[in-house]
């Protein structure tokens, strides 16, 4: 299953020291994501991708301390709970 | 509506209209000095429950275009009360115009302290003590937040004191004009203080909001700095009309906690509040 | 709604250096954690009590206001005086938030038939700031809240 951002246009960002503030423009909502959430979805806001793809894609554009399929699973279905990403 | 009453707060206008003579001589006196609006932006009504109720037991149902159903009606004698609680009530559940934070607000040399934090905190009675040292008033109760410019505008509405905070705020300006008391409201004892004449005359004068107190009553002196993300958090949560701004509330609110340095302060009492409160102002 | 969000996404009120979500482009990666999987990285802001009360549902347009009670609308939504001919009686109590949004749609407001509807929602579109209900009518219009 892959699963995909919104485009750049439905979101406002705002980085604030340890977390980022999330605009859901569609939805209205906001939200505060803390690393390594805003960096999976600038990647599936590039690309919808299932989640070994968005693994190795971290690991080639991060130091990754911790590559663990578990842990980036439960970071994607957070966003997915909040509306933030979906299945594509 | 046998009775009407308008007035200008700062940037808002509220036109009250009751069933009873008395609230509106009440607010006609205390906002003596006040300006009136052009064109009201609030509606309000202090409303008899039943027809029988204007004389029987009178008491007063508020509304307007927002009620709040579960409210309970108060007795004549808080016909003031009920109109501060009215009009509270449309600013902050249809106010879109700032966004709305629940704040007291002072000023000095065109830069705005914001203080926020839970009722009992002692946001409104340090907003007094402050203003009797010479700071500007801005309001005791909501800062407005002007989405475009960044800038904090007044609302000098009357000074609603509880309880302890009545003797407290009459210690620090023993020649303001004050309301009646009102004894045993559904809040405790209440009395209103009108703000000072520099207050009511700089009433259209916003300013730049320099600094972002939580303050926290009845604690041993401590201040420690609060990152952005915290506050943002915590003004959200502070904030009567956020979510519904969308968007210009998101940009609004970013751009506050980014720009505007905070700190928590514990404190024991208004003395050791004040002396914090100005040596963090000489850090700015 | 403010125009100066820009529409690609990035932040317009750049105070200090954001980091880049995409990793720097520097020679050596950034460091990233995924974290425990009992961790968590996503909060959702909730609206704090005050603000779910403003919501559509607890706010009421009257018609026509209570600074002009008793008189009746006429066809065009207009206030008329009391008994005026082809004109309609006050409704006989104030609408909710949420009636009036239905009736924008397309729905009937509840107690009217096909005429009294029209002229009520004509009187209603009609409202100006300063009018009772003004506040509530216009937040029925906004794409949120």
């Amino acid at each position: 299953m892959r699963y995909r951002a919104p485009a750049p246009e439905a979101l406002l960002t705002a980085g604030l020291d340890t977390l980022t503030a999330v605009f859901h423009r569609p939805s209205g909502i906001t939200h505060l994501l803390a690393s390594p959430a805003p960096e999976i979805l600038a990647l599936l806001a590039e690309e919808a991708l299932d989640a070994d793809d968005l693994l190795a894609r971290l690991a080639a554009r991060f130091d990754l301390a911790d590559a663990n399929r578990e842990a980036l699973v439960a970071r994607l279905d957070e966003l997915v709970a909040a509306g933030l990403v979906e299945p594509a | 509506m046998r009775h009407v009453f308008s007035v200008r707060i700062g940037p808002i206008g509220f036109r009250v209209g009751s069933d009873w003579r008395a609230p509106i001589d009440a607010l006609g006196e205390l906002y003596r000095y006040y300006p009136s609006p052009n064109l009201p932006d609030f509606t309000v009504r202090l409303e008899a429950t039943h027809w029988w109720r204007r004389w029987l037991r009178p008491s007063i149902r508020i509304a307007g275009d927002y009620t709040l159903p579960e409210a309970a009606p108060l007795p004549l004698a808080q016909g003031l009360l009920a109109a501060e609680m009215a009009m509270n009530l449309q600013l902050a559940l249809g106010g879109r115009r700032f966004l709305l934070l629940h704040a007291s607000c002072v000023e000095r040399d065109g830069r705005a302290l914001l203080m926020t934090g839970e009722s009992g905190a002692g946001k409104s009675t340090l907003a007094t003590m402050l203003a009797a040292r010479g700071w500007r008033f801005m309001s005791d109760e909501f800062a407005l937040i002007e989405p475009e410019t960044g800038l904090v505008h007044p609302f000098p509405r009357l000074i609603s004191l509880k309880n302890a905070a009545i003797a407290a705020a009459i210690a620090a300006r023993p020649d303001a004009k004050l309301g009646p008391l009102l004894a045993g409201t559904p809040k405790g004892d209440i009395r209103h203080m009108v703000p000072d004449a520099l207050a009511v005359g700089a009433m259209d004068e916003p300013a730049l909001p320099a600094l972002l107190l939580y303050p926290r009553y009845g604690f041993a002196t401590e201040v420690r700095g609060v990152l952005p993300s915290e506050s943002f958090v915590r003004l959200t949560q502070a904030s009567t009309n956020y979510v519904a701004l969308g968007e210009t509330g998101f940009g609004a609110l970013t751009r506050l906690v980014r720009e505007t340095p905070a700190h928590a302060v514990d404190y024991p009492d208004g003395a050791a509040a004040i002396e914090q409160v100005e040596a963090l102002w000489r850090t700015l | 709604m403010s125009d100066d969000m820009p529409v690609d996404g990035h932040n317009p009120a750049h105070a200090g250096p954001v980091e880049p979500a995409d990793g720097a482009v520097a020679s050596r990666r950034r460091i990233l954690m995924l974290g425990a999987v009992t961790a968590g990285a996503v909060v959702s802001i909730r609206p704090a009590l005050a603000q779910t009360a403003g919501s559509v549902m607890n706010c009421e347009i009257p018609v026509p206001d209570m600074g002009r009670a008793g008189s009746f609308i006429d066809p065009a939504g207009k206030v008329v005086p009391a008994g005026t001919k082809g004109a309609f009686a006050p409704a006989a109590r104030p609408f909710k938030g949420e009636e009036v949004k239905r009736a924008l749609a397309g729905t009937q407001l509840p107690g009217t038939t096909y005429e009294s509807n029209r002229a009520y929602m004509s009187y209603i579109r009609r409202l100006q700031r300063g009018q009772g209900g003004f506040t509530c009518f216009a937040s029925l219009q906004m794409p949120r809240g």
